[in-house]
């Protein structure tokens, strides 16, 4: 009978024995953060759709560490930083994540899938009830966005990776993930994380900032369902494709998300039942799904005790929370403009988080006044904090790249 | 100091371009809106309005 290494059959713990002890706590720390992850999630306290998967990726992987080599660690999840084609080529026969990692997600497709699907499920009627007072609400709401790129870059980033941090304040997971895999790659993985981690916490955090700064008789201002016009689905999609192509001729460096939004948007209004049907479903949850399983695989200790890491993190809660301030702010203006018959709490909706912005702005004015209804207006910021930051991202990208 | 100036700048450039653009998808969105409504009414008035009587194709015996 050979002689059996009780180590070697449990590598995960063989690995952890001999790693250096800051790797050890690392590994440690992130598998019970992973499973706090899906209990948070599964309880509804985070965004579920993606933290159960990322939760499940972020555990696993960092027990999963084995030796590829007698003296090399790693696990058979995926290489992020396989780029050279022989290696890759390699990796792509190893890895079982990695064909979905290499076609899907460093080369922004996922994103563009998440944008297509967001586009199938928002109804552009919603913008066009008051097209100026909904953008100049995302404009203001777009405050994080650019006030945390020279904040970041007086911590010490450098314009790329300040501008990737800085785009967490327009609080569209797709669209910083699409900015930092055009700017910053080497820090593309923690961005993204810290993106997603937070996005998910707006919908807790969002509602004590609205309390903070509106009181209760603001956040209960009604507003009147007669001003809602109706639109044909003729109508809607001439917008649809007369902004996507005015945008795309703009910006075509973010053409592919500009294209798959509005590509969405028509599809929907084209009523054709089974592209509708296939792309809010398979495609949306599919492409979420395996996005949040991404995020979780890519969270292995190496990557995340980056010095940096603890600068993202602190400069992505900045920008989400001096985005949520102007966005307030920018619905404070317009409730003033308006002679006080605007509901300020749908400037939160300028932040793009759609749509759990506004709907957290909706219950905010119902838990106010159970007759307020705010959702179309919070609806219309919504789509157009999308578009904005997607201009921004555009801006960024063109001028830095 | 001289590199943080100069994001302080590029934001404002930045944000300057974001706020034309997005402002001017606006104004376009609403003078698109603004011209296929008055159409439709235009088209619907036209539809309401009744034709002269002789104008009116004659019956051929």
């Amino acid at each position: 009978m050979p002689e059996i290494d009780i180590l070697y059959i449990f590598q995960g713990i063989a690995t952890m024995v001999a790693s250096d002890p800051t790797i050890v706590v690392a590994r440690i720390v992130l598998i019970l953060l992973g499973i706090a992850f899906v209990y948070l999630g599964a309880k509804g306290t985070l965004e579920p759709l993606i933290m159960i998967p990322m939760g499940v990726g972020m555990s696993s992987v960092n027990a999963a560490v084995l030796y590829l080599s007698p003296t090399v660690m790693g696990t058979i999840f995926l290489d992020p930083m396989a780029s050279e084609p022989a290696k890759l080529l390699d990796v792509l026969q190893i890895n079982f994540l990695q064909p979905i990692y290499t076609f899907t997600f460093s080369n922004g497709l996922i994103a563009c899938l998440v944008f297509m699907g967001i586009g199938v499920i928002t109804d552009i009627g919603y913008m066009l009830i008051s097209p100026l007072r909904s953008m100049f609400i995302a404009l203001c709401a777009e405050l994080g966005t650019l006030l945390t790129f020279p904040i970041a870059v007086a911590m010490g980033l450098t314009y790329k990776e300040a501008a990737s941090i800085a785009m967490v304040g327009g609080a569209d997971g797709p669209m910083v993930l699409y900015t930092s895999l055009m700017l910053s790659r080497d820090l593309f993985v923690p961005i993204t994380i810290v993106a997603y981690l937070y996005l998910s916490l707006t919908y807790a955090g969002y509602p004590y900032l609205i309390r903070l700064l509106i009181p209760k008789h603001l956040r209960g201002v009604a507003m009147d369902p007669k001003q809602i016009p109706s639109f044909t689905k003729e109508e809607k999609m001439t917008f649809a494709v007369i902004m996507c192509t005015l945008l795309c001729l703009l910006l075509p460096v973010a053409a592919p998300l500009f294209m798959s939004f509005f590509l969405g948007i028509v599809i929907r209004e084209s009523g054709v039942t089974p592209f509708v049907d296939f792309i809010s479903g398979p495609v949306l949850y599919g492409s979420t799904f395996f996005l949040g399983l991404m995020l979780g695989v890519l969270c292995e200790a190496g990557t995340i005790l980056n010095p940096k890491v603890i600068l993202l993190l602190v400069l992505g809660m900045t920008a989400l929370l001096i985005s949520g301030i102007g966005g307030i702010i920018g619905g404070y203006i317009v409730y003033w403009t308006s002679g006080r018959k605007y509901n300020p709490v749908i400037g939160i909706a300028g932040v793009s988080c759609v749509p759990t912005t506004a709907k957290v702005a909706q219950k905010e004015a119902r838990d106010a006044n159970k007759f307020a209804v705010i959702l179309p207006w919070a609806m219309g910021a919504n789509i157009c904090g999308v578009i904005t930051s997607a201009i921004i991202a555009a801006v960024y990208v063109t001028l830095l790249r | 100091m001289e590199y943080f100036l100069g994001s302080v700048k590029l934001m404002l450039i930045v944000y300057a371009l974001t706020a034309f653009i997005a402002m001017a998808m606006a104004w376009i969105i609403k003078l698109l809106f603004v011209v296929i409504r008055r159409r439709g009414a235009a088209e619907l008035a036209a539809k309401a309005t009744p034709k002269p009587a002789g104008a009116a194709p004659g019956k051929v015996s």
